[in-house]
Order: C-alpha cells, then sequence, then structure tokens
C-alpha cells in the first residue's frame, strides 16, 4: 500500500472505489438502525411507562439535569463511580426509592422503608403491602437495609424536589423494562456469603433503640429529646425534614415549634404538642401551605403514642418562639 | 526553514497556548477525580465527582480540539502555499472559543442544583450526557465555530482539482466534525434512542473524524519533520482514511451491545471493530518507514517524541485495548467498569492529545523564530507523560479486572463499600502516576510557554546528543523494520493474553467464584503490554538520538556515510 515515486497511483479510481464500499457500509448500517427502533420490535419506551403520577420522560429530564451519569453509570455509560442503574428500580422496588432519594446522604432504615409503603399509590407499583413480602420480592432493598441502615452513603444529597424523585423512579422504572441482551450478566454465585469474597463486615446498625414493629420502648433514655432524635434518624422523618429551618422535602424542623403556619386551604395554626401528635399519625389532616398531602405518609400504625411524644420532644428541642 | 513562510500561520500560536492552559486545568480536575475515588466525601455539595468528571472530560475534548485548530491553521498556508483566509475570523474563532470553555465550566455546576435551563424541550446550560455535557447554548456557539474553520480550511485550500490527499483528509475531516456535532443537538426522550445517537458524535467524531484529521496531520508532520515526499506520504494518508473509515462506520456497532439496542449488532459490531485497529497499525507502520526514510538527525526531538508517543499509543490504547473488549463475549464484561478507563486514557489522551503536543513543539519554537533550544526540559516531559499515561491506564485496567468480577461475577454492588475496598490499590495508583503524569504537564507547559523567551542562547544546543560515530550494536543501533516488527508483534501477544482474560469471564469455573485465571492473564497481559510499549518507544527514540551528526549549517563538513 505505497506507491513509489514514478509509479501510476491512480488515486482518483481508488478514492471512487473506496467511496462506493463505504456508501455499501453506510446502506447497511442504515437498515440495521432501522430495525432497531421500529414498533414490531417489542422495547420498553418511556411513553408508556409511568410510576404513580410521574411518566418517564419527565424523570429522563431530571435525570440528566444532575448528571446522574457523571457518577453512575446507566445502560453501562457513564462514570463507573456508583452503581449501574438501569436494573436498580426491579431490584430494590419503589418503597426503597422512596425512602433513599429524599436524602441521599444516608442509607434508609426498614421503618423508613415500612413507611413509604404504607402509601398506597407506592404498595400498588411494588405489588406487595407488608414489609416483609416487600424484603422477599425486593431482596436488594433487604441486604441494602440490613447492612447499611441509617449509615452515612457516599452519595451526596441532592435539593431533589417531590416531583423529580417521582419523575427518577418513573425513569428508573423504565430502564428496568428495557430488554437490555442479558446484560449485565447475572452472577451465578451470592457474593455476600461466598467465601472468597471479602465484602466489607456488616456495618453494626446504630444501637437499635426500640423495634418500633413491636411498639415498645425499650430503656427510654432520660431525655425524651434524644430517644426522639434516634426515632427521627431510625423512622426515616430525617429524609425529608431537615434540623434547621430549611424546607427539604417536608417543612425544617428547626424553630418549627409554637411558630404560626399558614394551612394549605387558608387557615391559620398554632405549632404546639396538638398540632404536631396529628401531624405525626394523620399528616393529610392539616398540610402546611406549600406542601402537598399524601407525600407525608402517617405513622399511626409505626409508632406509639410514647414514640410520637419523644420525636414531638425532639422537634421542641430544636428551638422555637416558646423556648 | 526557521523563518515562517506565512504571517498567518501566526494565528495558530494562541490556539496552542489556549490548549496548554485547558490540558493544565484538565490534568488538575484529573488528580481531583483521583482524589475523590479515594475520599468519596471530599469537596462533596461544593464540587460534586459528577461535575469534577464532566469538566475533565469537557476540557479534555476543548484541549484536543483546540490542538487540532492550532496544527490545522498551522499547516494549513504551508498545504496550501497562501496564506489563511479570513484572519478576523479564526481570531474571532479564538474569542469565542475562550468564551465557551469559560461558560461551559461555570454551567456544570449547576449540575448539583439539577437545573439544566430546560427551553422548548431543550436543555440550555448543560444537558447531563456524558461527553455532550455542554448544554445548547455552548453546543450552538460550538457549532458556529466548526463552521468557521471548515469555511477557512476549505477557502485557503487550492481548487478541489488540484487537493493531493492530505488536502482531502483535512477537507473532509472538518466538514464531517461540523455535521457529526449537530447529532447532539437534540433531547431524545427513548434512553436507546438517545444512545444510538450520543454514540453517532461521540464514535464518529473520535473514530471517523479526529482519526481522519490525526492521520492527514501525522502525515503532513512527518513530510516536515523529515522532508518526506508529500505523494508518498499522501498515498498513506489515503489508505489510513479509507481503513478507518470502511472499519470504523459499522464499527460503531460495538456501542449498540447492551443500551436496548438488538442482539444483530453484537455480530456487526464485534466483526467490524475488530478490524479497527487495522488503520492503526498501518499508520503505525508508516511513522517507522518514514522516519527512516532517510537517517539524518531529528533536529527536534519533543516534537519527533510526542508524534511518536501519539503513533505508538493510538496503537496500543485505541487498537489493541480497544480491540479485548470490542467482542460481544468481552464486552459483557468490561462494559462500565474502569478497564474501559484504560483504553479511553490512552486512547483519547495518547492519540490525539500528544498530537496537538508534538505540533506545538514543531510550530511554537519557529514562530518564535528561534533555530535551537534547549530540549531537555521538553523531552523529560514527554517521559514523564508518557510514563504517567501508561502508569495510569495500568491502574485503571487491574482495577477495572477485580471492578469485574466483584461487581458482575459476584454481583456485590456496594460501591462505597465492596466494590471500592477491593480496588482499593489501583485506586491508590491512579494518583500516584497521576501526579507523574501531572509533573509532566506543568514542565510542558513552562517549557512551551517559555521557549524562545527565557535566554536561549547561553543554552542553545543542550540537549542534542551530538555523536560522530554511529552505533552499530547495543540498545542505540539502528531499529530495522523486522525488530520494530517483533516489538509490535510483543504488543499483539500481550494483546491476545488480555483479551483472553476478558473473556474468561465465560467460563464456568471463573462463573462459580475463582478470579485466579482472570487474574493471572490481567496480571501478565496488562503489565507486559505497557512495559513492550515503554521499552519500544525508548529503543526507537535511543536509535534516532544516536543518529550521526552531519551539522547542516557546515555545509563543507565531510558527509559521513551511515553503516548498516
Amino acid at each position: 500500500m505505497s506507491c513509489a515515486p514514478g509509479e501510476p497511483c491512480e488515486e482518483g479510481r481508488k478514492r471512487r472505489t473506496a467511496i462506493g464500499v463505504l456508501g455499501l457500509m453506510a446502506v447497511i448500517f442504515i437498515v440495521l438502525s432501522f430495525a432497531s427502533f421500529i414498533d414490531s420490535r417489542v422495547q420498553a419506551i418511556p411513553d408508556a411507562v409511568s410510576y404513580t403520577d410521574y411518566d418517564a420522560v419527565q424523570g429522563k429530564r431530571v435525570f440528566q439535569a444532575y448528571n446522574c451519569m457523571g457518577c453512575h453509570t446507566i445502560v453501562g455509560n457513564g462514570a463507573y463511580f456508583a452503581p449501574d442503574l438501569t436494573k436498580t428500580y426491579a431490584h430494590v422496588g419503589p418503597a426503597w426509592l422512596e425512602a433513599f432519594l429524599p436524602s441521599a446522604g444516608s442509607w434508609p432504615t426498614r421503618t423508613a422503608v415500612q413507611v413509604q409503603l404504607q402509601k398506597p399509590e407506592v404498595a400498588q407499583e411494588a405489588g406487595v403491602d407488608s414489609i416483609q413480602a416487600y424484603f422477599d420480592k425486593f431482596p436488594a432493598a433487604a441486604e441494602r437495609v440490613e447492612r447499611r441502615s441509617a449509615h452515612a452513603s457516599t452519595m451526596p444529597d441532592l435539593p431533589l424536589s417531590r416531583d423529580e424523585i417521582g419523575g427518577l423512579i418513573a425513569f428508573m422504572k423504565y430502564t428496568s423494562e428495557m430488554d437490555t441482551e442479558g446484560w449485565p450478566p447475572v452472577p451465578q454465585v451470592a457474593g455476600l456469603t461466598f467465601p472468597q469474597a471479602l465484602p466489607m463486615p456488616a456495618a453494626s446498625a446504630v444501637e437499635s433503640v426500640s423495634s418500633p414493629a413491636s411498639g415498645t420502648v425499650s430503656a427510654a433514655p432520660g431525655n425524651p429529646a434524644e430517644l426522639g432524635k434516634k426515632l427521627a434518624l431510625e423512622t426515616g422523618c430525617t429524609a425529608c425534614h431537615s434540623a434547621d429551618s430549611r424546607a427539604g422535602i417536608g417543612p425544617g424542623w428547626g424553630g418549627l415549634f409554637g411558630s404560626d403556619v399558614e394551612l394549605a386551604d387558608g387557615s391559620q395554626a398554632h405549632i404546639d404538642e396538638t398540632y404536631l401528635h396529628t401531624a405525626i399519625n394523620t399528616p393529610d389532616a392539616q398540610v402546611a401551605a406549600g406542601f402537598n398531602k399524601g407525600v407525608m405518609p402517617a405513622y399511626a400504625n409505626i409508632l406509639d403514642a410514647e414514640q410520637v411524644a419523644a420525636i414531638v420532644a425532639y422537634i421542641r428541642s430544636l428551638g422555637g418562639l416558646e423556648q | 526553514m526557521i523563518r515562517i513562510q506565512y504571517q498567518t500561520q501566526r494565528l495558530s500560536m494562541r490556539f496552542f497556548m489556549l490548549m496548554l492552559v485547558l490540558f493544565f486545568f484538565q490534568t488538575g480536575f484529573g488528580l481531583l477525580l483521583a482524589a475523590q475515588h479515594i475520599d468519596p466525601t471530599l469537596l462533596s455539595g461544593l464540587f460534586n465527582f459528577n461535575v469534577v468528571r464532566a469538566e475533565h472530560t469537557n476540557l479534555g475534548i476543548l484541549f484536543i480540539l483546540a490542538g487540532f485548530i492550532g496544527t490545522i491553521l498551522f499547516v494549513g498556508p504551508l498545504l496550501s502555499k497562501r496564506e489563511l483566509a479570513a484572519p478576523w475570523l479564526i481570531k474571532f474563532l479564538f474569542y469565542a472559543l475562550v468564551a465557551v470553555v469559560i461558560w461551559n465550566v461555570l454551567t456544570q455546576l449547576l449540575a448539583q442544583q439539577g437545573i439544566a435551563g430546560w427551553w422548548l424541550g431543550q436543555p440550555w446550560l448543560h444537558e447531563g450526557l456524558e461527553y455532550l455535557e455542554a448544554g445548547r447554548v455552548a453546543d450552538i456557539v460550538i457549532l458556529v465555530g466548526f463552521s468557521i474553520l471548515c469555511y477557512v480550511v476549505l477557502r485557503t485550500f487550492p481548487p478541489v482539482s488540484e487537493w493531493n490527499e492530505i488536502h482531502w483528509g483535512l477537507g473532509l475531516g472538518v466538514l464531517a466534525l461540523t455535521l457529526v456535532w449537530i447529532f447532539g443537538l437534540f433531547f431524545i426522550e427513548r434512553l436507546d434512542l438517545q444512545e444510538y445517537f450520543r454514540w453517532y458524535v461521540v464514535h464518529y467524531w473520535v473514530e471517523g473524524v479526529w482519526e481522519v484529521i490525526h492521520i492527514s496531520l501525522v502525515g503532513f508532520l512527518v513530510v516536515l519533520m523529515f522532508d518526506a515526499r508529500i505523494k508518498t506520504v499522501g498515498y498513506a494518508v489515503f489508505w489510513g482514511i479509507s481503513l478507518v473509515w470502511l472499519s470504523g462506520l459499522l464499527g460503531n456497532a460495538h456501542h449498540y451491545f447492551w443500551v436496548g439496542t438488538p442482539e444483530f449488532w453484537q455480530f456487526w459490531g464485534s466483526l467490524f471493530s475488530a478490524l479497527e485497529p487495522l488503520p492503526l497499525i498501518f499508520c503505525f507502520w508508516h511513522i517507522y518507514l518514514d522516519a527512516h526514510h532517510d537517517r539524518k538527525p531529528i533536529r527536534n526531538m519533543p516534537a519527533f517524541a510526542f508524534l511518536l508517543g501519539s503513533v505508538v499509543l493510538e496503537q496500543v490504547g485505541a487498537g489493541i485495548l480497544g480491540f479485548t473488549m470490542t467482542f460481544a463475549l468481552t464486552n459483557v464484561w468490561s462494559h462500565g467498569t474502569w478497564v474501559t478507563l484504560s483504553h479511553a486514557h490512552l486512547a483519547l489522551f495518547g492519540t490525539f492529545g500528544m498530537l496537538g503536543l508534538s505540533a506545538a513543539y514543531y510550530a511554537v519554537p519557529r514562530m518564535r523564530g528561534i533555530r535551537d533550544f534547549d530540549q531537555r526540559v521538553g523531552k523529560l516531559a514527554f517521559w514523564l507523560v508518557f510514563t504517567g499515561m501508561l502508569g495510569l491506564a495500568f491502574a485503571f485496567a487491574i482495577g477495572g479486572t477485580i471492578q469485574v468480577f466483584v461487581y458482575r461475577t459476584l454481583g456485590l454492588d456496594w460501591f462505597g463499600g465492596d466494590v471500592s475496598q477491593a480496588m482499593q490499590v489501583a485506586k491508590l495508583l491512579v494518583p500516584v502516576f497521576g501526579l507523574v503524569f501531572a509533573i509532566g504537564v506543568g514542565l510542558l507547559v513552562y517549557d512551551l510557554m517559555t521557549i524562545g523567551h527565557r535566554g536561549h542562547s547561553a543554552t542553545m544546543q543542550r540537549g542534542v546528543e551530538v555523536s560522530t560515530v554511529p552505533a552499530t550494536h547495543g540498545w542505540r543501533r539502528l531499529l530495522t523494520g523486522w525488530e520494530a516488527g517483533i516489538w509490535l508483534l510483543g504488543m499483539w501477544v500481550f494483546g491476545a493474553i488480555i483479551t483472553l482474560g476478558l473473556l474468561s469471564f465465560n467460563l464456568s469455573g471463573v462463573r462459580a467464584g475463582s478470579a485466579f485465571f482472570p487474574y493471572l492473564m490481567a496480571g501478565i497481559g496488562y503489565p507486559g503490554l505497557f512495559l513492550v510499549t515503554l521499552f519500544f518507544v525508548w529503543r526507537f527514540l535511543s536509535s534516532l538520538a544516536a543518529r550521526v551528526t552531519v551539522p547542516a549549517e557546515h555545509a563543507s563538513a565531510p558527509q559521513v556515510v551511515v553503516a548498516q
């Protein structure tokens, strides 16, 4: 493939031949491309996938707006710094994602997942309504709760709104439904129990305050606010409520106690113990202006009166007019 | 030959300097990424990993483009035997490029707040897609910039009937650069369709456009450095471009294995992208032939070292490492892991980054009107950058192999715990080699910015080794074609070992949890490949450095007959 001086190189003819072959390749490529996206090929499309009130296209915009693939990968493309998200929805299910995304900086606890599962629309999407059935159906959620519950994660807290979270979950539901030709390969060994694997030792869970399901408060510390602080972490409150006055998914708790608040129906309410008890047990009964019904799950079946009182004591300790 | 023949060639200087500045910051962001891999909470909330990575990849692309533009502007008048068309447009292009760089660096930060600037369904501020992170505002300015480049190049070139193969390569290259960019200008709802078109830009840029520009520019730099005949080199450029396009057009299919597109792509992608190394082998062979077409000493060693580095790393990073993961059966494992980082760093920086640096070392001293300069800094910088990048590729490859096993075979997906814990040694190696690389970059930037400005008369000719007797044996003897072929074969043997290692993840024994075979193959293959590469370049440059000096300025000096 070289042309010595004096030899006829016939560049023009060869160039035309090359362009001809290239044209043939282009035709093959175009035919294959066309066959890839015709309707008869059954492939999930985001238009057709929704999660509760959110559609996957909306979620894809959120996914790009936060540059999620700058750390994660999606269908294997991205930054390899964090797990691939293609099948995450199928692995951990919607309730775990609902519990995780509002404050991604820490891993959700069992109760936090359980609380999300109480929402009828989440339970419907998950296809189960008890936490045990949920963990059986989504073992990856059970593994996450068991190993990392309430510990700090390495993902930064993102200022995700309620709608953005719903959209993201819809998008991940869509990618879970995509046919990716068998990728990623399904592991044939259980890595956690495999003898040659060296998984991180299971992080000892924060000293268990109580088992909320059993409803007994064990050895309540002298200070109920201390207990409330632990409970707030364990039961997932802190995913949406910050300890200062900044609003997250829900209002910030700092300085909240004793203030006056305008409710969504236009009436005024004074935030006292009664108000907070109602807000925790049956949140939809009174929704502050600027927030929506149905976002916060009801804790009436999760926490007993003593535990609610402890959380209220904690909120009160975070400051307010009556302090 | 030290004069600049055409005044508008000087317009390339500002693009070379911009390239150096961007390269410097890109390296800095790379070091920060390495640190964040070790401590993921570092600067969390202030500069999240995804933002730093977007800056790193975008500055990488922009510094390569600045190098391309600089080189094209420098050789354009020489190729056309006349001044560049519309110098004022080139000046405008420069300021537009600077503005778009600053704008894009700032808008990437908005990803932390989830602000993409949606308007008319498009993300105007930033887009959040790997390699195409720039928002529409920047995209459109870049499109205008490419159009200006096309206009300048095509108006400067002689009429098409007088084009040689290098004109064809560059002309088609800049046109395709602009056209392919258009495919990245739309928000696409379907993920599979979005990935399909994203790779139009990324793959066809790298494999269709940049490589064509690369081959053409390497060809012309060889003509300039070795006084090779333009017709001979042009003929090689024609074959190079033909092979690149014939293999690369359908080779794009290797990006369509797992993104939701049908299975038949696995056949086409595995077949055609396995042919993609052919043009690179061809290019590799030609740089050997052209460097040996006469036996004159190399007057500008840093320029040639970077040119050789560019062609060799193209062979190793794009050719061999690309080949190892191009088959559906190996790609199913390497996809989405650090294994691909090894390929990407060597191929992108090696091939395209080093080309711009080579051109800068050739052009900058000329434009500053100096005949000889202290080449020691440049050579040292080359070796630091070259070994640093090979070391980085090694760390990524080893880390990636472990990642494949832990993440895919064992199914452990806790990146903060299980996965990064297993990859810890590799993660620590990255900043070590990264630092070597960064020191090289610092030297390089200092050297190229100050060549001709720091009292060069005192150090004139320093660093140019002068010998009067040709070396006939040992490490510095003449590099024959046979020996170069053996070196190349050695690289491919190790490449084959790497490929078998990736393939072995399919074995039932490995799938049942034994990492022995893939780890062994990676442990032999990667260090072997990178050491052969290192020693080959060392051997090649030593043999050239040992060439007998025949000072051109002393025309009366007796000609030394070079012994075979």
